[in-house]
Parts: structure tokens; C-alpha cells; sequence
């Protein structure tokens, strides 16, 4: 491996170290939750390493627990990952040049959090090829700390009190990683708008508030920035 | 019961199908799929509307009711992280200050 390569691996695990804090206690949580829905332990642990997409699994397991049928749990876990359909088209430019393989395994270990990181760093005209090694770094640390907090979670998770409000954790790790991207006012206004699309949209079944959210907040910056644009032109 | 294994192992692999096609869609095709240029201006404004559409409802639903008020600390600790996210820069200043002020004004 060459200097910068290791050198952008190593940035990127760096920078994520601190993300750890938020993905521990969510992991913990998922742990937890998959083994009071019923699943056994085998099949936890399963689910954890392939499916690897913490939010999907919290919206499925209390429908799973109501015995809903297959196709709604599959739909709730679509509807819900449909923001990686967005990040994956961000991404795209960035990853065409890399081999099939290193293509295939960036997308199973894309996570909120290092997306967010990895965008506010580069622009997908940038020179640099040593990116997807900074994307690896980054990556390879939450998915080490998901999986061991999930192990923790399925195996002792008994032993964790409910007040401690882990989960809460994940939210605020996400707080964090939003505020560089907030970096002019369309971006902001398309923020606000979405956040309050989705409060309002929260009870919509299957979760397509979260979809309604990002379309409404997309057409909110487009319409700020272009009426700036207007404004100084 | 064995039909409910069954099905317990067709949700993991289809949700796993889920998880990966819909984070490889426009990754994995590489350069074969190319965006318009009008999709990437909309995609600039889609990451921080995505991450915010998630951290709300987390902030200002108590037991699926929408709860705006400083009675709600998940809402007040969350403001807290904002602030402390803006003016530090600091994952780990965020994580920190926002979970002690969820575990110390409830």
C-alpha cells in the first residue's frame, strides 16, 4: 500500500473515532431490541452483519413483534433506506474509477454518519485519488463499532438499564455530522423545511414521511438558491 | 416453530437485498450511470435535508405525539448538541454535552 493511501485510511478512521460514541450505544440498543423481538441469537447476529443498517432494523422489529406479513417489514425497511438511494448517487462520481469489488464494498459499508463526513471533506471534482481509502477508514471503524456494540446488545444487553436513554446517542452523533454540511443559507432552508415535513409526516405509514421530508426539503433549497441567484443577477 | 424461522430468515436476506441494492444503485453500475447535471444540483440539498428529516421527529415526537416545549428534554438536549455542534466543530463536544443535559434535566 502506498504512503498516501495508508495515510487517507488513517485520516479517515481518525476522524470517525469520535463518531464511535454515537454508534456504540445505537448498536447496543439494536442488539437489544432484535433479541426482545424474538429473534434468537444466531439469527441477531445474522441480521447485524448482513443487513448492517441499524434504522432499517429498528423500524422493522416492532412490526415483526405485531406479526406483520413480509412484504410490509420489506417495504418498511426499503422506505427507510431509500436516503442510501440519495447518498449512492452523491457517492457515484466519486467511486467510478475503483474496480467492481472495492465498488461492491463500499456501498454494503456506507453509514449515515461517514457520508456526511466524507461529503463535507471532498468535492466530487477534487484531484486525490487516495479518497476511498479516507471512506474505508471512516467506514471500517463504525462498522466494527456497530457490530461489537450489537454483540454486546444480543449477548448482555439484559444488563443495561432503559433510563440510561442510549439510543439518544445516535441522534446527536447525527447532529453533529449535519452541521458542516449546513454550509449556506439554501442549504439550511432546505434543512429546516425537511425537519418539519417529517414531523408533521411522522405518523404516515411505512415511514414515507422521511421520503416526503427530503423531496420537500430539496425543492426548498433549489427554490432559496435560486432565488438568491435572482436577487444578485 | 420452523415456519416462523422460516420467515425470520426471508426477512433477514431481504432486508440484507434491501440494505445493500439501495446504497449500490448508482455505486456499483461506476460510470455507466451518469447523473444529469440538474439531479446533481438537486442532490445537493438532499444529504443535510435526509440527516435532518431523521434528527427531528428523534428530538420532538414524545410516544408519537409531536411535543414542542421545554418540558421535552430529548428536544432541549437536542437544541444543546446544535448549539454545541455549531460553536465547537466537535463530534465529541456534541455526543458528551447533549447526553449529559438529557440525563441531567429529566
Amino acid at each position: 500500500m502506498q504512503r498516501e493511501q495508508t495515510s487517507a485510511l488513517r485520516k479517515g478512521a481518525v476522524a470517525s473515532i469520535p463518531l464511535l460514541l454515537g454508534i456504540v450505544p445505537w448498536g447496543i440498543v439494536a442488539g437489544v431490541a432484535m433479541v426482545s423481538a424474538g429473534l434468537t441469537r444466531t439469527e441477531a447476529v445474522a441480521m447485524s452483519l448482513l443487513v448492517f443498517a441499524g434504522s432499517a432494523q429498528l423500524a422493522v422489529l416492532p412490526l415483526l413483534v405485531a406479526k406483520a406479513p413480509l412484504w410490509v417489514m420489506y417495504a418498511t425497511a426499503l422506505v427507510v433506506n431509500l436516503r442510501y438511494v440519495v447518498y449512492s448517487a452523491v457517492l457515484a462520481p466519486h467511486f467510478e474509477r475503483l474496480s467492481g469489488a472495492w465498488r461492491a464494498l463500499l456501498s454494503y459499508i456506507t453509514v449515515d454518519q461517514i457520508f456526511a463526513l466524507f461529503v463535507a471533506r471532498y468535492r466530487p471534482n477534487d484531484a486525490g485519488p487516495g479518497r476511498h481509502w479516507f471512506f474505508l477508514g471512516g467506514s471500517l471503524v463504525m462498522w466494527t463499532g456497530w457490530q461489537t456494540s450489537s454483540l454486546i446488545g444480543i449477548f448482555a444487553g439484559a444488563l443495561i438499564p432503559p433510563e440510561w436513554s442510549l439510543e439518544f446517542a445516535a441522534t446527536l452523533a447525527l447532529i453533529a455530522v449535519l452541521m458542516p454540511l449546513l454550509f449556506d443559507r439554501a442549504t439550511v432552508c432546505a434543512a429546516l423545511a425537511a425537519g418539519a415535513v417529517a414531523l408533521v409526516a411522522a405518523k404516515w405509514p411505512l415511514n414515507v414521511g422521511l421520503l416526503a421530508a427530503i423531496a420537500v426539503g430539496v425543492a426548498v433549497g433549489l427554490a432559496v438558491a435560486r432565488f438568491g441567484a435572482a436577487r444578485r443577477g | 416453530m420452523a415456519s416462523e424461522a422460516w420467515s425470520t430468515w426471508a426477512l433477514i436476506v431481504g432486508m440484507a437485498l434491501v440494505a445493500f441494492f439501495t446504497r449500490a444503485i448508482f455505486v456499483l453500475p461506476g460510470s455507466r450511470l451518469r447523473l444529469p447535471a440538474t439531479a446533481e444540483r438537486v442532490l445537493r440539498y438532499a444529504p443535510a435535508a435526509a440527516l435532518m428529516a431523521i434528527i427531528v421527529p428523534d428530538l420532538a415526537l414524545t410516544h408519537g405525539a409531536v411535543s414542542i416545549s421545554i418540558e421535552n428534554p430529548r428536544l432541549v438536549a437536542g437544541l444543546v448538541a446544535f448549539a454545541l455542534a455549531a460553536a465547537t466543530r466537535s463530534i465529541l463536544a456534541t455526543i458528551v454535552g447533549g447526553m449529559a443535559v438529557l440525563l441531567l434535566i429529566r
